[in-house]
């Protein structure tokens, strides 16, 4: 006799095996594996981005005339690529075997520690970037002469009087390393402004991630 | 999600879940997916249950709405990649039950629409008119014809007519 969808829907649902509930805790495993790859693509693309924009800065600053400013630019950023591209090893070496909330767990240590690192060379990198800028426009040839030269020059002819150090007026001086000093201080904030920017919907879904896990175990 | 919660609130209608998680997905992969997302939305969700209706019609509501979107998502995901058509080989699920004829029937019920699919798996767990029209959001009015003509579609498709 011809069954009906009635009938094969009761008997197919009273053997043992048909509704068997996943196990919640191994669920998160996907989920986890998902952002963590969210982030080293991110990653990834963050410092490939890095090693173009030196490049293209690098050729724009000679064609423009301030090569000193390229070129320590360059080196700057190949310094943070390269140390960045170090701490990305140390990522790929956490082991997918172990449950997600070790993983996760692996990964939050990883990123607090690149955090940390990054913070740190973020209060000697601002204020390189804004030296080389200085400097790069300081020594920029004009018409024969350099431009910080001149430039003092024109400030010795308005302002007589104006104290010079090593041929350079000191409230200038004072004005750079006053704004170094700044640099150096708020380094680690912008840093933090500008990874939150990019990064901050990976970390808050990572939050959210561990936070779950973690009301799960209690 | 504390395990109190979970085996309290949510294992009791893990079987209705389960079943409507099978007829919105087509690999094990997804299921447990989907599932484990219907569990973390009763959970969040939890607060803003009233008691208006009962846990059980709130459960299944909130399972259904979590499948559509994340149907609706994988839908979108899918589109990005290949074509905007579903082949006959997405129905199929690659993990199955160990009854053959239940098998059979998932099949078919997979082939139907978001909303019939819905509908027959309500109807099929027993659930009134009314209940599957609040469920729905929908006039009960017209759900008795609506299963009528899905049975019929089903039939056909378990037959071999359509595919």
């Amino acid at each position: 006799m011809e069954r009906s969808i009635e009938n094969i829907w009761k008997e197919g649902f009273l053997e043992s095996d048909a509704l068997v509930a996943p196990k919640i805790n191994n669920l998160y495993n996907q989920k986890s594996i998902h952002i963590i790859d969210k982030f080293k693509r991110m990653f990834r693309i963050n410092l490939i981005a890095i090693v173009v924009f030196s490049f293209v800065f690098l050729a724009i600053s000679i064609f423009v005339g301030i090569p000193i400013t390229g070129i320590l630019f360059f080196i700057t950023l190949s310094v943070l690529v390269l140390i960045n591209k170090s701490l990305l090893i140390g990522l790929d070496k956490i082991d997918r075997g172990v449950s997600s909330y070790q993983y996760l767990k692996a990964f939050n240590q990883w990123i607090n520690k690149q955090i940390a690192i990054n913070k740190k060379m973020s209060t000697f990198l601002y204020p390189i970037i804004f030296m080389s800028m200085i400097l790069g426009f300081w020594f920029k040839d004009a018409e024969g002469v350099r431009l910080g030269e001149r430039l003092v020059n024109e400030i010795l002819i308005g302002f007589p009087n104006t104290y010079l150090v090593f041929g350079i007026p000191l409230i200038g001086i004072i004005i750079i390393v006053l704004i170094l000093g700044l640099l150096a201080f708020f380094g680690g904030r912008i840093y933090m402004w500008d990874l939150n920017l990019v990064y901050g919907r990976v970390f808050k879904k990572l939050e959210e991630l561990l936070t779950d896990i973690e009301s799960l175990r209690s | 999600m504390s395990s109190d919660f979970y085996k309290t609130s949510i294992l009791p209608f893990a079987g209705i879940i389960i079943k409507l998680c099978r007829a919105y997905t087509n690999s094990q992969e997804d299921f447990e997916d989907y599932y484990q997302e219907v569990c973390l939305q009763i959970w969040r969700s939890k607060d803003n249950f009233r008691e208006e209706s009962q846990w059980s019609t709130w459960v299944y509501r909130i399972s259904l709405n979590v499948c559509l979107t994340l149907l609706k998502k994988k839908k979108n995901n899918v589109q990005h990649f290949v074509s905007d058509s579903i082949t006959s080989d997405e129905t199929e699920d690659n993990y199955a039950f160990s009854n053959e004829s239940l098998n059979l029937l998932y099949d078919a019920i997979r082939k139907l629409s978001e909303i019939d699919r819905a509908i027959i798996m309500l109807y099929l767990e027993e659930k009134s008119q009314k209940e599957i029209a609040e469920i729905i959001g929908t006039n009960p009015n017209n759900i008795g014809v609506r299963v009528k003509r899905i049975k019929i579609k089903l039939k056909k498709i378990l037959d071999g007519k359509i595919n």
